[in-house]
């Protein structure tokens, strides 16, 4: 599951900075690559969308990494049920 | 008030308004005075349907009261406010029908007819109606405010909308100012009105992830976000000898206004843009920054601008910055976006005529990069003199207001 929405993820990121998935991985820093708050909303709203869960705004800012957004949509899976 | 020379100077001889804060400028200047928070929780939408939970409302507002049966099919919320805000203005100005001709009139509106357009798709696609009302065209589009306050008033010179997001009113109020100084006309109605708390609009601005989860804390380090507002805040602007010639009396003088554009981020603000708008407005009043005595900052709340907008203003002012009042009054009557400007002019110039610095409402310790004086949870009476509103939009749009004592 968890290479679904890593896969997932490179691809709204991809698509949100215009650049080839396969320059992304687990480890890349958000800040690094220029991700904006408005694309951070964009990213996570289009993984909200895929996986059916809810980000909260308080754990937005925590997101540092590809790795980070992952993790925090399979947490909130798995406490979703 | 200090006789310029050159360009026609423009004072404010008249003022109203609606917010959270009660529905004229009498009840406002005691809330602001007194450090009344106008936000509560949401009111107006189903339990649960909304994460907004609270929310800067005109309260106990009665649109009949106001306006008649007829008026009403064509007024959608946010001209509502506007007129009732514009008619208080002109009334504390006390303009004559004859004056009133030949004025102008430029309204702001970041919105527009939001509530129109919602009433509208609910029918279109929720009750699956295949027609709508026939006056959603002139009910909605984004200068009914403007028209509305032309017929209302007979105000026949140039009339037209502004809309710059939430420095929408800012930027109406300057263009009155470049109609007068021009001498294109001697008097204008300007300021701004917005009606934003409408389920599509909210759940919008939901999506931005920028809104409070508990109240407006400007500057405080637990500051978790804007809370909406609604209402409208309308001047009277004139040239000074107008004002003048008919024994007006002037609430203060609009001394300079500056704008400017980021060229940057569409919803990041920028220090350059918030510092280019101040200081253009400084020197268009003439105006040095050492002689400032208060700020109405824009002061939303959100983490971004209150950072932003305080860096700008140490870089402007230097050590200035730390002997002058800095305030948000969003902290009171909620960031009522294309109206904000309009309602925050109006508490700067009651700042002025009081010499009461209006409080930074719900602030609990200084969040970082937050280091000015922000007139924490009461206000302050001291000398203000000079003083400057400011107004920065989504879109990168800096509009900034001057203001001297009259």
């Amino acid at each position: 599951m968890s290479q679904e929405i890593l896969d997932a993820v490179v691809a709204a990121v991809a698509r949100q900075k215009n650049i080839p998935p396969a320059t992304i991985k687990p480890e890349t820093s958000l800040e690094q690559i220029g991700i904006s708050s408005l694309d951070a909303i964009t990213i996570v709203y289009e993984i909200e969308d895929a996986f059916d869960v809810e980000v909260p705004n308080d754990k937005l800012e925590s997101l540092k990494t590809v790795q980070d957004i992952v993790d925090g949509v399979a947490e909130l899976m798995d406490a979703g049920g | 008030m200090r006789e310029g020379k050159g360009l026609r100077q423009v004072v404010v001889s008249g003022l109203g308004c609606l917010s959270a804060l009660g529905h004229d400028a009498g009840q406002f200047r005691q809330a602001l005075a007194d450090g009344v928070c106008g936000i509560w929780a949401l009111a107006g939408f189903p339990d649960d349907a909304l994460k907004l939970s609270v929310a800067a409302q005109v309260q106990g507002f009665k649109p009949e009261t106001h306006f008649s049966d007829s008026e009403m099919p064509l007024l959608d919320r946010h001209v509502q406010f506007a007129l009732v805000a514009a008619r208080e203005a002109v009334a504390d100005a006390g303009l004559s029908p004859e004056e009133l001709k030949s004025a102008a009139a430029v309204i702001g509106t970041g919105c527009g007819g939001k509530d129109t357009d919602e009433i509208t798709y609910q029918r279109l696609y929720k009750e699956n109606k295949s027609r709508v009302h026939p006056v959603t065209i002139p009910r909605g589009m984004p200068c009914a405010a403007a028209g509305q306050i032309s017929m209302q008033m007979g105000i026949t010179g140039p009339v037209f909308t502004v809309s710059s997001a939430c420095a929408s009113a800012n930027h109406a109020v300057s263009q009155a100012v470049m109609l007068i100084r021009s001498g294109l006309v001697d008097v204008a109605v300007a300021g701004g009105a917005d009606a934003p708390f409408t389920f599509g609009l909210i759940k919008a601005w939901e999506a931005m992830r920028v809104l409070a989860k508990d109240t407006c804390r400007p500057f405080s380090a637990d500051r978790s976000g804007m809370v909406l507002g609604e209402g409208a805040g309308m001047v009277v602007l004139e040239s000074l000898d107008h004002a003048r010639s008919r024994g007006a009396r002037i609430h203060a003088e609009l001394a300079g206004i500056g704008m400017s554009s980021d060229a940057g981020h569409i919803t990041d603000p920028s220090v350059e843009g918030a510092l280019s708008a101040m200081t253009s407005a400084l020197k268009d009043a003439r105006i040095a920054p050492g002689d400032v005595d208060y700020v109405n900052a824009h002061g939303t709340g959100t983490r971004a601008n209150d950072v932003s907008e305080t860096q700008a203003l140490k870089t402007l002012f230097r050590d200035h910055a730390y002997e002058m009042a800095v305030s948000s009054t969003k902290s009171m009557h909620g960031h009522a976006l294309g109206a904000a400007g309009g309602l925050e002019l109006i508490a700067t110039i009651m700042a002025l005529q009081e010499n009461l610095a209006p409080p930074t409402m719900n602030f609990t310790e200084a969040g970082e990069g937050c280091d000015l004086d922000y007139v924490p949870n009461a206000s302050r009476a001291m000398n203000i003199e000079v003083a400057l509103s400011n107004s920065f939009a989504f879109g990168g749009l800096n509009s900034v207001l001057a203001l001297r004592s009259a």
